[in-house]
């Protein structure tokens, strides 16, 4: 094994991909040197824009997939997803490392970054956020390593195993705290923050969502995989898989409408606006639809999974956005509109991520965990 | 000035800012005092809060001090006398002015002259003089029994000087007002049944008034008016009334009692004419009065020649008298003079101080005129507009071969001296740091300067003797400052051979014994016996009474708080209202909270007899002679006007001060390209010109661009949005501004016609930090025909999209 | 005991003194703001200004008439700033000013947008930007401070009106009532008595607040109970959900051995 040889395949899109990074690195690089205002559109009444709501909001929530997965596979154990696991594993990782290099560009005065640890303003959700996700991206990492040390720096593997459950259960419980706590940085918006999403529940809504695009992703992610790598997971495990999500995800339409209604804000749904159009299309799309076809016999084609994980996936993706921008829009102002130089950060975080990906998936034992696992 | 003085005697402001929270009423009209002078605001707000005091402010534009009416009149530009004979009427016809204080006090009682008479606008007299209009005034005279002036005290007499007022505001009711003015009706006779309400004894009305009054072509005329309306309220002298001209710079006061002024010496003493005063025996005779304060005018003039020629000026020569320089004549005023340079007969010009690039009318063609100079020095903080004339909009350096000079010079907190407040309070001051690089306080840069010129003239000169001679001893060793101590004890006063500063001007001799630069100071730098310091350095926060603070500072004249204090209390010594008491005569003695403006050792009844000291006849002036344009006011358009004038045939005053050139040109009535009023104004954020605020980071950053209020409906129909860049266009040229669109302005229903108004600050000019527009570029060059004070505030314009 | 605070105002003239002193004291520098049609310069707070006078028109009494609000930091009793700040750069301090220490400050700019009156600026153009906001001239070890020395703000000694007033924030609260009990100009509300649950900086006027769009939909308990309402569950679900999840780790790992030996022994007993 360590006689492998490194490899990664060029092909143009990866090109693509790579000039992408690059300029994305060209322009961090600037930004870190110079300030924001040299790269970003953001200002005094849109303190946050692309890179928190995209990158880091939108992004945790997508790297999610990790500890739903986790969950269900090392803690519940339910086995016939353990096919999953290191895949789901690695999306999140990669997830959380672009999470952190954005919010790491993010913040104006990047130096400072290790304050947090020292002078503890514990009364924050935002401590609540950082904390958790540092030492889930720590975890990731250490839990990462045991397929890493399976090639490089072998003598640790072992001891990384041994301690693995310890990792599996830390790495499963941290995502509670900041997926719900990144929903909880919106409470203090009240009555700014539109009532169709404002709501004390907003936590816990944000951590069902987080939840339920886990296995919409490692649905897209496994087709897109299977494309590239012709790696086929069984329909019938994706199908299982995303049941979990369609029950979380009725609950949350439950939850979400009962708590519209006892806020009495139930009517803002219908009023026509742009911000209840957006909500229409949030919950159509990302939550009514995806139930629909998880139930039904759509659920054990191949289109209807992807259907059902791309549908998902944008839900989420359109619910973070419409909690930063949509939502926002009346008591901030029309004040903002990221910059070329922001979206090719995003752009550029995302694309840099993807190689990763793909590298390590060509070069450590990812996508045919299961065959080993089947074998072992 | 000049409305002020031939109404009570002397030409300042009545009372002090402190004496507001004494006010039942404040009439503020043309004056933004929240923006020019806050802290009348302060005293406003407290005898609003104190007495329930009502504040009534008319102007055209919704100023911040109109945001805190009680009552707000919105008047067009150049309506301010009928405005102000409207509520004198309606005093009168509701029996509301105040009779006993006019028949004892005033020249109500008058008799004048049968053969006075007003008819079609013009006053009895009308002529012409010289190719110029002018009145004849011989009908404006008194009736008199031998020296005695003729008067009837039941105020009935036809010919009294109450029964011609009476008849002379009659014509100016309320509709007709409303009608000029464009105030609507009900608002209109809330002023006058408000402020009118002040004619009560006891009841202390204030009238407070700015550039919004005086700078228009009838600017002393307007002064009178209110001069006129308080004395018929009997709102003169007392606390808590007065006239309350509300002076522009923190030493204009100063300055302007110092012969800032072309046709005055120091102290209010007229400049003599090279033909009418051909020696001092001729100046003493024909301008010392017989009665009256102003009958020991030789005193003061020679104790000034003593002053400028020290021992030079003895009995033998006239004191010097001849070295004095002469008027002749001609206009020596701002716009006189830059005429003349205009016309190349100018040579060279000390700016000090000043900036006539920016401030001076029609802007644009002072600074065409300063070409024609074969030299400028300017003298101040920047380099102003008018020290960078020669790179001006349009100007061609290659063309302009005059030689410049900028001298830097210290701001008022670099130096140290008194400065005059607004109220006459002289605040002696001491330096706050040291002035930047090579900056110069204003006394060093005389000075030098004067040496230098001496040191010429010892080559020889045109009649040298003056300068040669004159009395220039300012120095102290061992500095390179002239020393401040001994010009302030020259301007003081002193008796020769002593070096002690005189405490009143009382002891002024007009033989050569005593020395007084200006004799209305005198006694600010006297000893104070408690605190040992100079009078003008006191600083006692102790109330003496009514918030008079006599121990803070010293006003001129004799520390008198409140001018013509005398009518505070009716004939017999009791006070108008006793709960605001400057004086009472307890039978034997004045109880005082107040310096009497009176003679106090004589008993009531004598000294009520001439309450106004300065004046011949001791009486203040209801109907006023010593006027160039009517012993009443009278309302006139402006030069500029869109509409006719409909309470006369005559439409524009007949004795404006005129000049010719691009620069006077005047646009005709009724002129369809410049359909709308244009008014300029000050705001508090810069000062005059901006020399010095368009060169303060943080004041720039408070208002940093130049622009044009516009009404709401006047945007609409122009297709003009806020921050649009507009053309303010007159006859005399055009100027690029943002418009700012807000119910600051609004169209005005001028007898039934709608009239819109635009308001431009003037504070800006091409240098400094914060550039913009010159408003002056596009003001009309006339004049009051008293002072020659432009007409800065009602011109005719045209606005577009730029 | 706490400092406030009173801005009264029907007693503002609009003069600025309070702003450009401010500037002054706290060495701020000036910039050249875009035009602003109420000529409000500048129309809000910026990274360079901790406070700033806002001109609006309104109608009173049927007439248009103009009024003015300085605007800055309010100083809550409860701050959702510093509530929101995971570094404690910024800190309510027992004298009632709010202060920021840079030092900490990581510039995540989650205190702007949790101050539910958009105070906290940012100076954008420095590389490494600071939280800009009104400090209440307290800055004890520093050379702002004034109240630290018993000196009233540098904005209130300006005030030539008396339309500031600073004391303490009860006895302030009880003058601001009796005024407008006194007079009937008033409109029957004191900003900051209750807003966030209470602020420092109190208000009174004789026109509707929302003139100066000043929020009047900001709860009048401090916004930070939302946070702390959820965050009190952290503790519970990190310490229960841990042993949950580690539980659940091991009674399924037992669970599907027992299973697997079952089937063994299925397979053995097939």
């Amino acid at each position: 094994m360590a006689a492998q040889k490194w490899s990664f395949k060029i092909t143009p899109l990866r090109i693509i991909l790579m000039l992408l990074a690059a300029l994305a690195a060209v322009i961090a690089v600037y930004r870190l040197a110079t300030g924001l205002s040299t790269v970003s559109n953001l200002n005094d009444n849109w303190p946050w824009g692309l890179w928190i709501g995209l990158d880091v909001l939108t992004g945790v929530a997508l790297a999610g997939g990790g500890y739903s997965a986790s969950l269900i596979i090392h803690i519940l154990h339910v086995e016939k997803f353990k096919p999953l696991s290191r895949s789901a594993a690695l999306t999140s990782l990669i997830g959380y490392l672009l999470v952190v290099a954005a919010l790491f560009l993010e913040i104006g005065r990047w130096y400072n970054f290790w304050v947090p640890f020292v002078s503890w303003g514990y009364h924050s959700t935002l401590f609540e956020v950082f904390m958790c996700i540092s030492l889930y991206t720590l975890v990731q990492i250490m839990e990462f390593s045991e397929i890493l040390t399976e090639r490089v720096l072998t003598f640790l593997h072992k001891p990384i195993v041994k301690i693995m459950p310890v990792l599996l259960i830390l790495g499963t419980l941290l995502p509670f705290g900041h997926q719900a706590s990144l929903g909880g940085l919106y409470l203090l918006q009240v009555g700014r923050l539109h009532p169709l999403w404002w709501t004390p529940l907003l936590p816990w809504l944000f951590l069902m969502s987080s939840f339920f695009v886990g296995p919409a992703m490692i649905t897209i992610e496994s087709s897109l995989s299977g494309r590239a790598f012709n790696h086929h997971i069984d329909k019938q495990i994706l199908r299982s898989f995303i049941r979990i999500s369609g029950y979380v995800m009725i609950a949350y339409l439950a939850i979400k409408i009962i708590d519209l209604i006892r806020l009495g804000v139930f009517g803002y749904i219908f009023e026509g606006s742009l911000e209840s159009n957006m909500f229409l299309l949030e919950m159509i799309i990302g939550v009514i639809i995806p139930i629909i076809i998880c139930f039904s016999p759509l659920s054990a084609t191949k289109k209807g999974l992807i259907t059902f994980g791309v549908f998902t996936t944008a839900g989420v993706v359109l619910n973070r956005m419409n909690v930063v921008f949509t939502g926002m829009y009346k008591a901030l102002g029309s004040g903002y509109f990221p910059a070329w130089t922001e979206w090719a950060v995003s752009a550029g975080l995302i694309a840099g991520g993807i190689l990763l990906y793909l590298f390590i998936v060509e070069n450590f034992n990812i996508l045919e965990y299961d065959k080993k696992y089947q074998t072992a | 000035m000049a409305g002020l003085a031939n109404s009570f005697g002397r030409g300042a402001m009545t009372n002090h800012f402190n004496d507001y929270k004494n006010t039942d009423v404040f009439l503020v009209i043309g004056s933004n005092a929240a923006e020019t002078h806050p802290m009348a605001m302060k005293w406003i707000q407290r005898a609003k809060e104190l007495r329930g005091a009502k504040l009534i402010v008319a102007d055209p534009r919704l100023t911040k001090t109109a945001a805190h009416a009680d009552i707000f009149a919105r008047h067009r530009p150049g309506t301010d006398i009928p405005f102000l004979l409207g509520i004198m009427n309606y005093a009168i016809q509701n029996n509301l002015y105040h009779k006993e204080y006019i028949a004892n006090y005033t020249n109500a009682s008058y008799l004048v002259n049968p053969n006075y008479g007003f008819q079609d606008g013009l006053f009895s007299g009308a002529g012409e003089k010289n190719g110029k209009f002018s009145y004849d005034k011989n009908t404006w005279q008194y009736q008199k029994d031998g020296e005695t002036i003729k008067k009837d005290f039941t105020l009935e007499h036809p010919n009294c000087v109450f029964q011609l007022l009476k008849k002379h505001v009659s014509r100016y009711d309320i509709e007709t007002v409303s009608k000029i003015t464009g105030v609507p009706k009900d608002i209109y006779r809330n002023v006058c049944e408000t402020f009118a309400s002040t004619g009560a004894p006891e009841k202390s009305g204030n009238i407070i008034y700015a550039m919004g009054i005086t700078q228009h072509t009838y600017g002393t005329q307007n002064v009178r008016a209110i001069a006129m309306l308080q004395l018929l309220l009997g709102n003169i002298g007392k606390a808590g009334g007065g006239v309350n001209a509300q002076r522009g710079e923190s030493n204009v006061q100063g300055s302007t009692d110092l012969a800032m002024l072309s046709h005055l010496l120091p102290g209010y003493l007229g400049v003599p004419n090279a033909t009418k005063h051909t020696c001092l025996q001729d100046y003493i005779e024909k301008e010392t009065p017989p009665s009256g304060y102003w009958k020991n005018k030789p005193k003061f003039l020679i104790s000034l020649l003593k002053a400028f020629y020290g021992e030079k000026a003895t009995k033998e020569n006239d004191f010097c008298f001849d070295w004095l320089p002469k008027v002749d004549g001609k206009n020596r005023s701002h716009m006189g003079i830059f005429q003349e340079m205009l016309d190349g007969n100018v040579k060279g010009l000390i700016a000090w101080g000043q900036n006539p690039a920016v401030g001076g009318p029609g802007a644009q063609f002072e600074r065409k005129a300063m070409e024609q100079l074969d030299w400028l020095v300017v003298v101040d903080l920047f380099e102003t507009e008018t020290a960078a004339f020669w790179h001006g909009p349009g100007a061609d350096p290659k063309n302009i071969k005059t030689e410049c000079f900028l001298l830097p010079a210290a701001f008022s907190f670099e130096k140290e001296g008194s400065v005059t407040n607004s109220g006459r309070w002289i605040q002696y001051r001491y330096k706050a740091v040291d002035p930047p690089g090579e900056a110069k306080t204003d006394t060093w840069i005389a000075d030098k300067l004067f040496k230098a010129i001496r040191k010429e003239y010892q080559n020889g000169g045109k009649f040298p003797e003056p300068i040669l001679n004159m009395h220039w001893d300012y120095d102290k060793p061992g500095h390179d400052e002239p020393d401040i101590a001994k010009i302030a004890l020259e301007i003081n006063g002193y008796a020769v051979g002593e070096n002690k500063p005189l405490d009143s001007f009382g002891k002024l001799a007009d033989d050569g014994s005593t020395v007084c630069g200006m004799w209305i100071y005198t006694g600010y730098w006297a000893m104070d016996k408690d605190f040992k310091v100079a009078k003008c350095k006191r600083r006692s926060r102790e109330d003496s009474g009514l918030g008079t603070f006599l121990k803070w500072s010293f006003s001129w004249p004799l520390n008198r708080r409140i001018l013509y204090n005398r009518c505070a209390t009716d004939p017999q010594g009791n006070p108008w209202d006793p709960k605001r008491a400057l004086f009472k005569w307890n039978g034997t003695k004045w109880i005082a909270n107040d310096v009497p403006d009176y003679n106090s050792k004589i008993a009531p009844e004598k000294s009520a007899q001439a309450p106004f000291i300065m004046l011949p006849n001791g009486n203040g002036r209801l109907f006023a002679n010593g006027l160039a344009d009517g012993p009443f006011p009278e309302h006139y358009e402006p030069m500029e006007s869109p509409v006719s004038n409909i309470i006369s045939k005559q439409q524009n005053t007949p004795c404006a001060s005129v000049f010719k050139g691009d620069w006077a040109k005047i646009a005709e009535l009724g002129d369809s390209r410049f359909p709308y009023v244009a008014t300029t104004h000050r705001q508090l954020e810069h000062y005059q010109s901006g020399a010095v605020t368009r060169n303060t980071p943080s004041l720039v950053e408070v208002c940093p661009w130049m622009y044009v209020s516009l009404s709401e409906n006047l945007a609409r129909e122009k297709g003009i949005k806020p921050g649009d860049e507009v053309w303010v266009e007159t006859i005399r040229g055009k100027i690029k501004c943002l418009a700012s669109v807000s119910p600051v302005v609004k169209p005005l229903t001028v007898n039934g016609k709608k009239i819109e108004v635009i308001g431009l600050p003037w504070h800006w000019g091409y240098q400094g930090m914060s550039t913009g527009a010159t408003a002056n570029d596009i003001t009309p060059a006339v004049g009051d025909g008293n002072t020659s004070i432009p007409e800065y505030k009602a011109f005719l314009c045209n606005i577009r999209k730029a | 005991m706490s400092k406030a605070v009173l801005v009264d105002l029907t007693k503002c003239i609009g003069c600025k003194s309070c702003q450009t002193s401010c500037k002054q004291w706290n060495d701020l520098p000036a910039i050249k703001p875009q035009f602003d049609n109420t000529l409000s310069y500048p129309a809000e707070t910026d990274g360079y200004t901790y406070t700033t006078v806002l001109h609006r028109t309104t109608e009173k009494n049927g007439q248009e008439t103009l009024r003015f609000a300085k605007r800055q930091c309010l100083h809550c009793l409860e701050p959702a700033c510093a509530s929101a700040c995971f570094a404690k750069a910024i800190q309510k301090t027992p004298e009632g000013p709010v202060v920021y220490n840079p030092d900490l400050c990581v510039g995540c700019r989650y205190c702007m947008l949790a101050c539910p009156f958009s105070i906290p600026k940012y100076d954008w153009e420095s590389v490494f930007p600071q939280i800009v906001k009104c400090q209440f001239c307290f800055d004890r070890e520093g050379t702002h401070d004034r109240i630290g020395h018993g000196m009233e703000p540098a904005c209130v000694n300006a005030c030539p009106t008396g339309c500031l007033k600073f004391g303490e924030r009860d006895e302030l609260l009880k003058e601001a009532w009796k005024r407008i009990n006194k007079y009937s100009k008033y409109i029957k509300h004191v900003y900051g008595e209750k807003e966030a649950g209470g602020t420092s900086w109190l208000y009174i006027a004789d026109v509707p607040f929302e003139t100066f769009d000043f929020r009047t939909n900001v709860p009048n308990i401090p916004l930070s109970t939302y946070s702390h309402d959820y965050l009190k569950w952290s503790p519970a679900v990190f310490i229960g959900g841990g042993a949950l999840l580690s539980a659940l780790h091991f009674y399924t790992k037992r669970r599907n051995e027992i299973a697997k030996e079952k089937d063994k022994n299925h397979d053995i007993n097939a």
